[in-house]
């Protein structure tokens, strides 16, 4: 869930599911960045590329730096992965390039996992990377003392066995589809400098891990002046020729998108990420670049299905039908969003493509209403029933203007069906404490999620008390087979459980699905090969380069 | 110094520090009492209860909140200890050290054109009443006054810093600052501190212009004043020694209470001009829950109150021998 509607808090992260009510980050690419409309040449080495950014990292050590995304866009550059996870997943379930690792390979059942890291490969240091700060990190990483953000990825993992200096074997409590993403959660950190320093002390020593800071990836820290800028230089030590190709990297923290976007036309940054909708054509003409790809987000309106409103899946299907979607991706996302049908995105493979969105269709929807016994006996333009109107509190948060301006449409669009609906803007943690106490009517927000399909997560009734399920849903045929999906190791069988779960919450419609955008960067035109994905919006930082290096 | 002004200071002291503990102590329980904790805002929201549970002791949220408020008080009192930040996971006093400095060295920019300019404004304005000056420098003040902060911010930025290059797109320093000598990084710092000060100052010193303007003619309508216009003395002399004299309690007031002022003026200004400093950390730290923050923060805005009132105080008493009296 992201703290701040604007200045978001979702991780593009492996396996990650993250982020209510933001405006931005999703995660996934479904296309690729539109071509770059100057001539390809051949990749130039050097230069400095200046990336604004709105807010700055929490720390240099990701175990204990939460789950901002900025944080770890930026620690993802200065330390490896085990794997990386490729921007694929429209055709089938993504797959994982190596990094660190040179080659694995799986037993049997599936539950030992044989890995053999990449020789060559040393800290800034000139230490070699080797298994035991695999198994070190992976210590790290589960310590409960340290109670590190993201520790539930490895409750799958039994140990983490040294066979030698760079062969590992992992074993796994059981077989899953996610089991590499889980296993990829995180990036390696160097045991032999940072273990001088106990667990218990970390959270309360974050300058001492830039004073000890050792990087394995493709750029070191030069220098973090907080709140201002963040500098990368070329680790020279990293193990790939000829790479990275930038010199540096600033990162400017520049709080407001305007100012971010007057840099760039002032020619003082070169790459800006989230680039409202709205000013697109205005950069277009001016020569900027916009790279664009489809986000791993989908935006909502949730129902609490426990409200005596929104228990009928006939009556949520009906107020679904009053809302005008199109209209309000035209008025909001101009050209850059499209319907969302369910909680498997349109760019992921397992959705259906034979799935249509509920249709717009007010009169059908006052039929509906009206064959419920709703109907304006007072002649107040409330629809009412046994005295009660049909009246709720729509609630979402403060911060995201598209959001707040989404809920004022829903707004109008439901009075013209004769429904009345209080929208009422919160705070963000408020709207999150009173989600997870199912304390609302109906609430306007969104999901970032990863590319496990697991539903579990608002879907499954286990997650009404502990998790996400903020609107009480409950179906024993969702549960079962969102419990058989966690389980399908074939992605064929997992498509076809994943469709009868859409087929479900398409009738049922807990939730009516709003949109799903694309992510809009601006980049200056001498900066190539930038592709920013879902997976990162710096992906593949290290092949970015400058067509004029200064 | 004179054992009343002593006795007076150690009234105002003991009065301070009883004020500052209330205003902390009500932040501490309403900022625990909102809703939300660090844990959903800085962590997977994926986390099993257990998990969530885990943090909280790390934080030592897990305990009764009348536990966690005596033993911060005890740690704040006895070993001025604010803890650790759940964000910067460092000591907090070294997160607003860091952060304070920036601020103010704005604030104090921010000051300076508000009561330099001001005064100036003010005191001619006077000076000039009734004439096409004074109803200039009204109008101008007036509208400085009336504009947004932020909309002022921005289109300073817009036309000085994007269209002309006059000054730059905010920032403390330019990206390159670490290579220009300490000279060089001196002038390039105060080159960025110009516009975010002037925006800053500015909007406060059309306040502070008018309020001089009705001070000061209220004095110069003083029989004294006309005694010292027929002893002959020049005008500047009367209007700057006598009457302005006469004229500080009020403007001194005004300057205690601009100090907290600006610190929460300079959070927009920050936020626009991109500049780093406590009001931004303040926001970031409500947002995320980061409580040891966002208490901190609140003592010190309490102590500029306090130094601020003080000080006017003390001034009054420079400036007007009746109260030193």
């Amino acid at each position: 869930m992201s703290p701040e509607p604007y200045r978001s808090v979702t991780t593009c992260r492996l396996a990650t599911l993250v982020s209510v009510l933001l405006l931005s980050s999703g995660c996934q690419r479904l296309e690729g960045p539109e071509e770059i409309s100057t001539a390809p040449t051949v990749p130039q080495r050097g230069g400095t590329l200046v990336i604004a950014i709105g807010n700055d990292i929490h720390g240099i050590n990701p175990l204990i730096s939460g789950v901002d995304t900025q944080t770890t866009a930026v620690l993802d550059r200065l330390f490896l992965h085990l794997f990386e996870e490729q921007a694929d997943y429209t055709e089938h379930p993504p797959t994982f390039e190596p990094r660190l690792v040179e080659s694995f390979e799986w037993s049997a059942d599936g539950r030992t996992l044989d890995l053999e890291l990449r020789s060559g490969v040393s800290w800034s240091d000139g230490v070699p990377v080797t298994a035991e700060d695999v198994r070190w990190t992976w210590q790290a990483q589960t310590d409960p003392e340290l109670a590190w953000g993201y520790a539930q990825s490895k409750q799958n993992i039994r140990d983490v066995e040294i066979v030698d200096q760079l062969r590992l074997r992992i074993h796994f409590h059981q077989r899953s589809p996610s089991q590499l993403a889980e296993l990829n959660e995180g990036v390696i950190l160097p045991k032999h400098a940072w273990s001088q320093l106990p667990f218990s002390e970390w959270r309360s020593n974050e300058p001492w891990f830039v004073d000890h800071l050792i990087v394995n990836g493709p750029f070191d820290l030069e220098s973090w002046t907080r709140q201002e800028q963040i500098v990368l230089r070329r680790n020279e030590s990293y193990f790939e020729p000829e790479l990275p190709r930038l010199d540096r990297v600033i990162l400017r923290v520049v709080p407001q998108k305007q100012n971010q976007l007057g840099e760039l036309l002032a020619g003082e940054v070169d790459f800006v990420e989230q680039v409202p909708p709205s000013e697109v054509s205005r950069l277009e003409e001016q020569g900027v670049q916009i790279l664009r790809f489809w986000a791993r987000q989908f935006n909502y309106l949730c129902w609490n299905t426990q409200h005596r409103l929104f228990a009928d899946p006939e009556v949520r299907r009906a107020l679904t039908m009053a809302i005008d979607r199109q209209e309000i991706i035209d008025t909001l996302w101009y050209r850059f969003a499209r319907i969302a049908i369910s909680p498997i995105l349109t760019s992921i493979w397992a959705h259906d493509p034979d799935l249509r969105p509920v249709p717009f269709d007010l009169e059908a929807s006052r039929r509906v209403l009206q064959s419920k016994g709703w109907s304006d006996t007072d002649g107040d333009g409330i629809l009412d029933k046994e005295g009660e109107p049909f009246s709720f509190e729509l609630i979402t948060n403060t911060g995201s203007q598209v959001r707040i301006d989404a809920a004022v449409m829903v707004q109008e669009h439901l009075r013209r069906a004769g429904i009345e609906a209080r929208v009422r803007q919160l705070e963000f943690n408020t709207v999150v404490s009173r989600a997870l106490e199912h304390d609302f009517d109906a609430m306007l927000g969104g999901w970032d999620i990863d590319t496990s399909l697991d539903l579990t997560y608002a879907f499954h009734s286990q997650s009404i008390d502990d998790g996400y399920n903020f609107g009480q849903f409950s179906d024993a045929d969702v549960d079962r087979l969102i419990d058989a999906t966690n389980q399908a190791m074939d992605p064929a069988e997992r498509m076809l459980l994943l469709r009868e779960i859409e087929s479900i919450l398409h009738r049922t419609q807990p939730y009516t699905f709003l949109w799903e955008p694309q992510r809009l960067a601006a980049a200056s035109n001498r900066l190539r090969d930038a592709t920013p994905s879902p997976v990162s919006s710096y992906f593949r930082l290290r092949e970015w380069w400058l067509a004029e290096a200064d | 110094m004179s054992s009343s002004l002593l006795s007076f200071l150690v009234r105002r002291s003991a009065a301070a520090a009883l004020l500052i503990l209330i205003v902390l102590s009500l932040t501490f329980f309403f900022i625990h009492l909102a809703p939300g904790d660090p844990t959903l805002v800085l962590q997977d929201p994926r986390l099993t209860a257990e998990q969530r549970e885990a943090m909280r002791s790390a934080y030592g949220l897990d305990r009764p909140l009348a536990a966690q408020y005596l033993s911060w008080l005890r740690a704040v009192v006895f070993d001025a200890d604010w803890g650790i930040s759940y964000v910067h996971s460092r000591p907090v006093t070294e997160v607003i050290g860091e952060y304070a400095l920036p601020t103010l060295l704005l604030a104090a920019a921010g000051l300076l054109v508000q009561f330099g300019v001001g005064l100036l404004a003010g005191v001619t304005a006077a000076r000039h009443a009734g004439t096409s000056r004074d109803y200039l420098i009204r109008l101008t003040a007036m509208v400085l006054y009336s504009l947004p902060v932020f909309w002022t911010g921005l289109m300073a930025l817009l036309l000085f810093s994007y269209n002309w290059s006059l000054f730059p797109p905010g920032h403390l320093q330019a990206v390159d600052a670490a290579s220009l000598s300490p000279m060089g990084r001196t002038l390039d710092v105060l080159h960025h501190l110009a516009l975010p000060a002037l925006v800053l100052g500015l909007a406060a010193a059309g306040g502070t212009a008018r309020f001089t303007r009705n001070s000061l003619l209220e004095e110069l309508g003083e029989d004294y004043i006309r005694t010292a216009r027929a002893k002959g003395l020049s005008e500047s002399r009367i209007v700057w020694i006598h009457a302005l004299r006469n004229a500080a309690a009020p403007i001194l007031q005004l300057f205690g209470l601009s100090l907290p002022l600006l610190l929460s003026g300079a959070l927009v200004v920050e936020v626009v001009f991109s500049w780093p400093g406590l009001g931004r950390l303040t926001f970031d730290s409500i947002l995320s829950r980061d409580y040891p923050v966002v208490l901190a923060t609140t003592a010190l805005t309490g102590v500029l109150v306090v130094v601020g009132n003080l000080l006017v105080d003390l001034l009054h008493g420079v400036t007007d021998p009746r109260v030193r009296q």
